[in-house]
């Protein structure tokens, strides 16, 4: 958790990004099975980065069944009865390639980075395992520990890690963003593979899935390849809607955690909405000028003037499929106790509402936002990401707009939603208590 | 928030790093030496406006006095902390007024002192790169808060079971070297370091004689070249010569360690010494790695992993620096299969030395290490950072089409005569961390 909760926009961009004049065409293309298809050519290096994203999360998942979209995305390694066990990974790093997988709350991405010349592979190997998992139960039993041991290794284990879901679960009450994207440990244990094929059918359809490549090829060709392939999936029905919607918070809520650790963390979490709304815009503003870099105002403040944290942050998740939280965190120098912590953040958020930040916090946040574009250029993976993450939200297109958005934030927007969405009645408080 | 299918092994991509081939015909990058000693490398990548400099000195840890670990892990982090022009609040807000960033840190071997900005803002970055690198002025109260903060984070990692294996494990494999001590120090040896061991260690070992400079980006050679000697041209060397650092004489008796927290899953570490990418056997050492536990189609991963369910994390990996080499074996498992997962690793050290490799193994191996190189020099980064390590560790920037021809040689032979050498699983020292029972 602590980790990931560093990840302002900026650094979810460093793990993701693209560029606003990136030069090259994006070619864009519905199947007639519903898949979506953004090429985009780059021709720097000899390389592509091919990446499917399907729109399934653990925001998907039910009670008694948290953590199984995660599962299923380890599952998705395990073979077909084309490919067999082992084969995938077998066959990419054979060619020179390389890949991984991830599991978010709204989305499951899998991205393979290979030589551009063996596309066609990749190709091959996605689609087959968009319809054609095996899912045997002996490969699920065993994936099970895995998946238990992954628990134990970020959570169980990991104090920032377990007090994040602790604070999540108090936040949400209906909404399934209070659950852990890994699952509770009971969860992981009880899911049958029943759940899991029923799942899979369920949600890896071509239309619940974007396929972005950018790299060094042809883009029309490449298409008429993905249509050979993937155009023979048949296109399955709408996946259900996610229903839950989180009731309005009445007053402060609060979790402590006693575990072995050195020092105490303490976690804020407001109540915002998401992109969706106009306020996304300065939300984001508000984050980069609180937490970006070491002139941000929790460095700055807490960290260099003040001397009282060993790290402080802040997170705000522009791309969540629903309203999420926007997060505040810090970590106490020895000596420092969780409550001075709480009531510095607590003065630093406080400080948004009272007074609009400076032209030049502004200006340097516009800045940084706009240079972090430019720098995701440089890797097709980063820029196949972008593209992703902007597609899922609406259109790949939006992301030429993004910029020209933020630009357009002005001091008085940063204190009013900081006026409406830091308050009590959305706040979720997180301490972490060393245990002696 | 996401969860991973696979953890990112840190260890294992910057051993790649340096050990990886290259397929390109034309040098990586021009390479000249200035008047003052620094060697200068520019690679011109003009599509992407940026620029990417990496400034590295030889001034790690290994030239810690003995009772002074950590004084190059605190110079390093003071480099940006004020200069003769400006206070640390002012160079902050000027790199990220502009969206930049500049960093200095330190390793075992070096510090490196790295920025990163848009093409339209290279001037003013490198005016910043050069004040922190020549002019850094130490400012008592940030030598004072930088102390403490080394000595919080030092604390904190202690429920990193990781990082408390690999401390424990390195004073095994290098005891007597300073490779056997954690590069940030203690919390101990932190507090009794002072601003004239940092002004000393600053002054004899931030040089240009023994400096390697990388530009890489949209820049031109000549533009480099000049915006460079403009800054750098008039740093001159101390008049005592650079100090010398012993290689790692071989390690002592292997030892077992069991470091008890309370965790739910135990941290299992094996490592002995190995050899650098100088000595010929490195190449079939590194083809027996990958095979033992490099990749997703390795012999631990598929065992302990994808058949026994037992671990999310299983590697081995070759870590070889300037001054030795290290080959480690590491897994997380839940408590009660520590000793299960210790015997797996032992049986597979044991199997590499007795039959060869297969040739599917050997074949999936080599074209895994020499098919992937362009995915590892694809971003300004990743090419500045690998023709810094070349030049760091003397390799030639010809390294990359070497290491490619040496490792389409290796034969199931060597694997297995170079695996006798360094697998016996006798020859490794081994850490636990976690809890006595589950």
């Amino acid at each position: 958790m602590r980790p990931a909760l560093v990840a302002t926009l900026l650094l979810l961009l460093a793990a993701g990004g693209a560029a606003a004049q990136s030069g090259e065409r994006v070619l864009a293309a519905t199947l007639d099975n519903g898949l979506r298809v953004l090429l985009q050519e780059d021709h720097r290096s000899p390389i592509v980065s091919f990446q499917m994203w399907y729109r399934v999360g653990s925001r998907n998942e039910r009670r008694g069944a948290t953590g199984i979209a995660h599962f299923l995305e380890h599952l998705m390694f395990k073979g077909t009865p084309t490919y067999g066990q082992g084969q995938f990974a077998r066959l990419v790093e054979q060619n020179g390639g390389q890949d991984n997988a991830f599991t978010s709350q709204d989305v499951t991405s899998y991205y393979v980075n290979i030589a551009a010349e063996k596309i066609d592979l990749v190709i091959d190997l996605e689609s087959d395992r968009m319809h054609n998992l095996r899912l045997d139960a002996k490969d699920i039993a065993s994936e099970r520990e895995v998946v238990i041991e992954e628990r134990r290794t970020r959570t169980e284990d990991d104090p920032g890690g377990f007090l994040g879901e602790e604070v999540s679960a108090i936040a949400f009450k209906n909404h399934p963003y209070g659950a852990p994207i890994i699952g509770w440990m009971e969860d992981i244990k009880r899911i049958t593979p029943d759940e899991i094929r029923a799942f899979y059918k369920t949600y890896y359809m071509p239309n619940n899935a974007i396929l972005v490549a950018v790299g060094d090829f042809k883009a029309p060709a490449v298409l008429a390849k993905i249509r050979a392939k993937f155009g023979r999936i048949v296109k399955g029905s709408a996946p259900p809607p996610v229903l839950g919607v989180e009731p309005t918070q009445n007053g402060e809520r609060r979790v402590i955690v006693q575990k072995q650790a050195q020092l105490p963390i303490v976690y804020l979490g407001y109540h915002v909405p998401n992109q969706k709304s106009p306020d996304a815009f300065p939300l984001e503003m508000l984050s980069t000028i609180l937490s970006e870099g070491r002139a941000s105002r929790l460095y700055k403040r807490l960290v260099y003037e003040r001397q009282i944290a060993l790290e402080a942050g802040g997170d705000y998740n522009f791309f969540a499929t629903d309203p999420s939280l926007f997060w505040f965190w810090g970590t106490p120098m020895p000596g420092q106790t969780p409550e001075t912590m709480e009531k510095a953040l607590l003065a630093e958020m406080e400080k948004f509402k009272s007074e609009p930040v400076t032209e030049e916090e502004l200006q340097r946040a516009k800045n940084q936002v706009e240079a972090a574009f430019v720098f995701q250029e440089d890797s097709v993976h980063r820029r196949a990401s972008l593209l992703a993450r902007f597609e899922l939200i609406g259109g790949y297109a939006d992301k030429d707009r993004f910029v020209e958005r933020l630009r357009a934030v002005t001091a008085a927007d940063v204190q009013r939603v900081a006026r409406t969405y830091f308050s009590d009645d959305k706040k979720n408080v997180g301490v972490l208590l060393p245990k002696p | 928030m996401t969860r991973l299918r696979r953890p990112y092994a840190l260890l294992v991509l910057l051993a790649l790093v340096l050990t990886v081939p290259a397929g390109a015909a034309k040098p990586i990058a021009h390479r000249e030496v200035l008047p003052n000693g620094i060697v200068l490398l520019v690679a011109e990548r003009p599509a992407v406006p940026i620029v990417v400099v990496r400034v590295f000195a030889h001034a790690g840890a290994v030239l810690d006095p003995p009772d002074r670990a950590g004084l190059a892990n605190l110079t390093g982090a003071l480099l940006t902390r004020g200069t003769a022009k400006h206070t640390a609040p002012q160079l902050d807000s000027a790199i990220e007024f502009v969206g930049g960033s500049l960093s200095a840190a330190a390793g075992r071997d070096g510090m490196t002192a790295s920025l990163a900005v848009l093409k339209k803002d290279v001037g003013l970055g490198l005016d910043l790169l050069a004040e922190v690198l020549l002019t850094p002025t130490f400012p008592p109260e940030e030598v004072k808060r930088k102390t403490a903060q080394i000595q919080a984070a030092i604390k904190r990692s202690e429920e990193d079971p990781g990082t408390v294996a690999g401390r424990a494990l390195s004073k095994m494999v290098f005891p007597g070297h300073p490779y056997g001590v954690p590069a940030e120090g203690t919390v101990e040896s932190v507090g009794k370091l002072t601003r004239d061991d940092v002004v000393a260690f600053h002054a004899a070992n931030v040089r240009p004689d023994t400096a390697i400079i990388a530009v890489v980006g949209a820049i031109s050679l000549d533009d480099a070249r000049r915006e460079i000697e403009a800054r750098f041209g008039g740093w001159k060397p101390p008049a005592e010569p650079s100090p010398t650092t012993p290689s790692a004489s071989p390690g002592s008796a292997p030892r077992t360690e069991t470091i008890e927290k309370e965790l739910t899953q135990a941290t299992i570490l094996l490592g002995r010494q190995a050899i650098r990418q100088t000595d010929p056997d490195y190449f079939p050492l590194v083809v027996a790695s990958y095979v033992l536990g490099g990749g997703s189609a390795s012999r631990l991963y598929s065992r302990v992993r994808e058949e026994g369910g037992l671990a999310y994390a299983v590697y081995s990996y070759v870590s070889p620096a300037r001054y030795g080499a290290s080959f480690s074996v590491s897994a997380q498992t839940r408590t009660a299969e520590v000793p299960k997962v210790i015997d797996m690793m032992r049986e597979e050290l044991v199997r590499m030395t007795r039959e060869p490799v297969t040739d599917r193994e050997l074949r999936l191996a080599k074209d895994y290490l020499i098919g992937s190189f362009p995915l590892r020099l694809d971003t300004s980064s990743k090419v500045a950072d690998f023709v810094v390590a070349v030049e760091e560790q003397g390799l030639g920037l010809d390294y990359a089409d070497r290491y490619k021809e040496r490792v389409a040689k290796v034969t199931a032979a060597d694997v297995q005569r170079v695996a006798a050498k360094y697998f016996a699983p006798d020859t490794f020292n081994r850490v636990v961390v976690g809890a006595p029972k589950p």
